[in-house]
């Protein structure tokens, strides 16, 4: 029998007793599984810690299930609602588009189709499989017209693409032409290309009718179990403007077309305009509009790029609502994914005894195991402690499914040879669990959309990142902390914050951060700000957070969009023209470009980073201040602060922040410890690096290191940040008797009280 | 000035691959036993700046050969493997060696590395 796998998702991440969450599952290699809802306490099992810790909760869920497998099918088109079949245009047609190929020598792809790949009946406007423009034309019975362009297209190069046939007479015409100008293509006007091209042919006459489904971006090939369309021939690259006509259009026609004038409209069956939707707040729509009258109108599905680049863009005005005419584009992906699709297995009505935590749906099949992890919040009527964890959920969608370890140059960034585990082997291997924002499209561009509706193995309890912790089962070690020290808590996540803002917070005396609160919605900051100048307070328990700016789609909570625009220590770079949301039409990039650096916030931002070998802090002066006594009561004044720790061996460690006056540091704050001792692997971060220079390691650069500080707010609230990943990987030391866990339990103990932490 | 038919579409590769052999030979020298046992002590962390220098370029793209750890049993066993350079091949386990801590596995990367380093 194969080997056993089993994995699954969630319809939702943060539930309220009475509500309900479904669960997905996909099982190979067995026939049943057992599901058990279970509450998590701690993840890792290094054996110097204290090992994986979970509770069974006794809920109908538990029990042993049928399961089989559930295919999943990434890449992005469009799919045409073509009810009235008037893209079955009758015996001649010409199909044009604006079409960028990104992958254009891969394999076959289909840019407008109407096409049956297996009975090769129908018409389609392809790349076919020598990387070619091409026209196919088939009846099904063997009467099948293929006319392809003499030369292969080139990848990142603008062209106007089309292809006329007319029944009547067989005679074909097939158009290429480069449209680039100085800015739109990899390579400018002064590059020698191929000439435009007019190939005319007589071909036989066929009977093109199909009772395909029509596609952009791919053809039909089949349907799923839930009566989904399966699409193959994905196309990698951008379509700008495509078009049927039900006659066959001349060489002239073409040319006009080509040079972007709008030739005589008779005989136009669809005319799609993927500018149509742009707003103020960008284009969160998955419709494309026919533009024709004829309604023919199409649904984006898998979350193509919108508001990309078009043909005609000049670089003269660089956000898409000041020129959408500019902006036609969609980019297509073979391995985009927004929903898995898979069908329900079971499902939890949070029963009013489920107490805000941590879960997961636990699923087993002998020794193939997955953990779907949600958090139940406090019920509508309130809180139920004056603590809330607030888990970065948007952070762990941000690096859901990564597959940085495999990246040749990765070794040089963390410090060390890569370490995988069997889960970033499987993903590796089936790139349609989709990607995250660390990674690139197989056409090379960044990957800019995530979503958690599809399996995610490494947003898992025990899951090693390059063989640290992070995200998820690096913050099991605060909840873990939490429980050993007895803190009762709430829970709460980023998609609750972003929803409703300080008013999720109120009610609770002190907000705790998770380890890595990187990614940050601006509802999600006025959130934290607003709760902030209203008496809130803040445990910053970690590193780099408040840094990318990430928008949650309006309608969809579980997607997220995260443009990579310049400025940042990012694993891509967003192309020029590009740097504006689509999903909400903000700007893109790191907080600190649009004039909101984390300092203003929390104090200190993002200054270093390194992963081979966390290390630890020494106390500074303020910490000896009246106001900062209660924070190191039971620390003396020359003890090094967390050289211990599951995390890289020290508190201080992966990625650091530093206090920064001229970033917006507030000035009341005080530098409570530095961190020192960091190797050469751990470098400035380059957003502070103008010209660049040799020395910026930590052996040699003063701003590599992260900064304990604490201040109080307008309003009488205050902050407590520890500036590093590594901290909360250090509370367990010494079965929790340890400084870094002392720190940590003091601060808490007082925000968490009614009284006024010092200074306010 | 030679024919150029048989040179890659991208010509920076020619470029990198003269920048890999002359970092190769400005490398060698510094590869002493001693600095393999410094490495041996600890495969992470503040090293001498001789041995720096030899990670930095064993750790970023070059052409030698993509290693990285496979963890095959928690905290137990890790192995090493050979990444394919096909994307969304599992990479290949180069041996049948395990090792019993992830700092022995680095280990044996870098005498991998060291190996193919002085050999080219």
């Amino acid at each position: 029998m194969a080997n056993k796998h089993i994995h699954g998702y969630s319809d939702q991440i943060s539930v309220k007793p009475g509500e309900r969450i479904r669960f997905m599952v996909s099982l190979e290699g067995a026939t049943r599984y057992r599901a058990d809802i279970v509450r998590l306490i701690n993840g890792d099992a290094n054996p110097a810690g204290p090992g994986p810790k979970e509770e069974v909760i006794a809920t109908p869920v538990s029990g042993q299930y049928p399961g089989r497998f559930q295919p999943t099918y990434s890449g992005s088109h469009i799919a045409i609602d073509d009810a009235g079949a008037l893209l079955n245009v009758g015996h001649s047609i010409s199909v044009h588009a604006f079409i960028m190929p990104t992958t254009p020598a891969r394999r076959a792809q289909g840019i407008v189709t109407r096409w049956d790949p297996e009975r090769r009946a129908g018409w389609a406007l392809v790349i076919d499989e020598h990387g070619r423009l091409a026209i196919w034309l088939g009846d099904g019975a063997g009467h099948l017209v293929q006319i392809a362009a003499p030369e292969p297209l080139s990848a990142g190069l603008w062209y106007s693409a089309g292809a006329s046939y007319d029944g009547a007479s067989g005679r074909a015409i097939l158009h290429l032409a480069p449209v680039h100008n100085a800015v739109n293509s990899i390579v400018g006007r002064i590059a020698v290309l191929p000439p435009a091209l007019m190939h005319a042919a007589t071909a036989e006459q066929v009977n093109f009718h199909s009772e395909s489904v029509a596609v952009i971006a791919g053809w039909a090939a089949g349907k799923a179990a839930s009566g989904a369309l399966i699409v193959g021939g994905h196309y990698n690259g951008k379509i700008d403007r495509p078009r049927v006509y039900g006659h066959a259009l001349g060489a002239g026609q073409f040319d006009e077309l080509a040079a972007g004038r709008e030739p005589d409209s008779r005989g136009l069956v669809a005319r799609w305009d993927f500018a149509d939707g742009i707003g103020l707040d960008g284009i969160a729509t998955d419709r494309v509009t026919d533009a024709s009258g004829n309604d023919l109108h199409g649904r984006c599905v898998n979350a193509p790029a919108r508001a990309m680049t078009g043909h005609n863009w000049t670089s003269r005005e660089e956000h898409f609502i000041h020129a959408p005419a500019e902006y036609g584009a969609i980019h297509f992906h073979d391995d985009d994914l927004e929903d898995a699709g898979w069908e329900m297995d079971f499902e939890l009505v949070v029963p009013d005894t489920m107490c805000s935590d941590v879960y997961a749906a636990r699923v087993s099949a002998g020794n193939a195991v997955d953990y779907i992890p949600f958090i139940v919040r406090a019920p509508s009527s309130g809180p139920t402690a004056k603590i809330a964890f607030l888990v970065p959920t948007a952070s762990y969608l941000a690096y859901s499914n990564e597959h940085l370890s495999f990246g040749q140059g990765t070794q040089a960034i963390v410090g060390h040879t890569t370490v995988l585990g069997p889960e970033d082997i499987y993903l590796y291997e089936h790139p349609e669990f989709g990607l995250s924002t660390y990674d690139h499209h197989s056409d090379g561009s960044g990957v800019c959309y995530v979503s958690r509706l599809r399996p995610i193995p490494n947003m898992r309890p025990h899951h090693r990142f390059g063989g640290t912790l992070w995200g998820l089962a690096a913050d099991l070690h605060l909840v873990d902390w939490l429980n050993a020290r007895g803190f009762r808590y709430d829970v709460i996540t980023d998609e609750d914050l972003h929803r409703e803002g300080a008013a999720l917070l109120r009610g609770y005396n002190v907000v705790l951060s998770g380890t890595h609160p990187e990614y940050y919605s601006s509802a999600m900051l006025d959130g934290l700000e607003n709760y902030l100048i209203t008496g809130g307070r803040l445990m910053y328990l970690g590193g780099n957070g408040f840094y990318w700016i990430t928008s949650y789609h309006p309608g969809k909570p579980y997607l997220v969009e995260v443009r990579k625009a310049e400025g940042g220590s990012g694993a891509w770079e967003a192309q020029p023209g590009e740097y504006f949301h689509s999903t909400t039409g903000e700007r893109g990039g790191v907080w600190r470009s649009r004039a909101r650096p984390p300092q203003k916030l929390v104090g200190v931002g993002f200054a270093a980073q390194g992963f081979d070998r966390s290390s630890y802090f020494r106390r500074m002066p303020d910490s000896t201040h009246s106001n900062a006594s209660f924070i190191f009561e039971g620390v003396g004044e020359d003890e090094l602060l967390g050289n211990f720790g599951l995390v890289g061996d020290g508190a201080a460690g992966h990625e650091l922040d530093r206090y920064d006056r001229a970033l917006g540091t507030p000035p009341n704050t005080m530098l409570l410890a530095s961190s020192e001792g960091h190797s050469d692997n751990y470098l400035r971060v380059v957003e502070e690096i103008a010209f660049n220079y040799p020395g910026t390691g930590g052996r040699q650069d003063s701003g590599v290191r992260g900064d304990i500080v604490y201040f109080t707010t307008a309003g009488g609230g205050a902050v407590f940040s520890t500036s590093s990943i590594a901290w909360c990987g250090s509370l367990s030391h010494n079965n929790y008797d340890n400084n870094v866990s002392r720190i940590t339990g003091n601060v808490l103990e007082r925000f968490a009280s009614d009284e006024q932490p010092p200074g306010t | 000035m030679a024919e150029t038919d048989s040179a890659p579409a991208d010509r920076s590769q020619i470029a990198f691959a003269r920048w890999d052999r002359r970092m190769r030979e400005s490398l060698r020298p510094l590869v002493t036993k001693k600095l393999i046992g410094e490495h041996k002590r600890d495969p992470v962390g503040i090293h001498s700046d001789a041995l720096d220098r030899v990670l930095n370029y064993f750790r970023r793209p070059n052409l030698l050969d993509q290693f990285v750890i496979v963890c095959t049993r928690p905290f137990k066993q890790w192995r090493v493997a050979r990444m394919t350079g096909v994307p969304g091949q599992a990479p290949v386990f180069v041996d049948e060696r395990s090792y019993n801590s992830e700092a022995k596995a680095a280990h044996a990367v870098f005498l991998m590395r060291v190996d193919q380093l002085m050999r080219d």
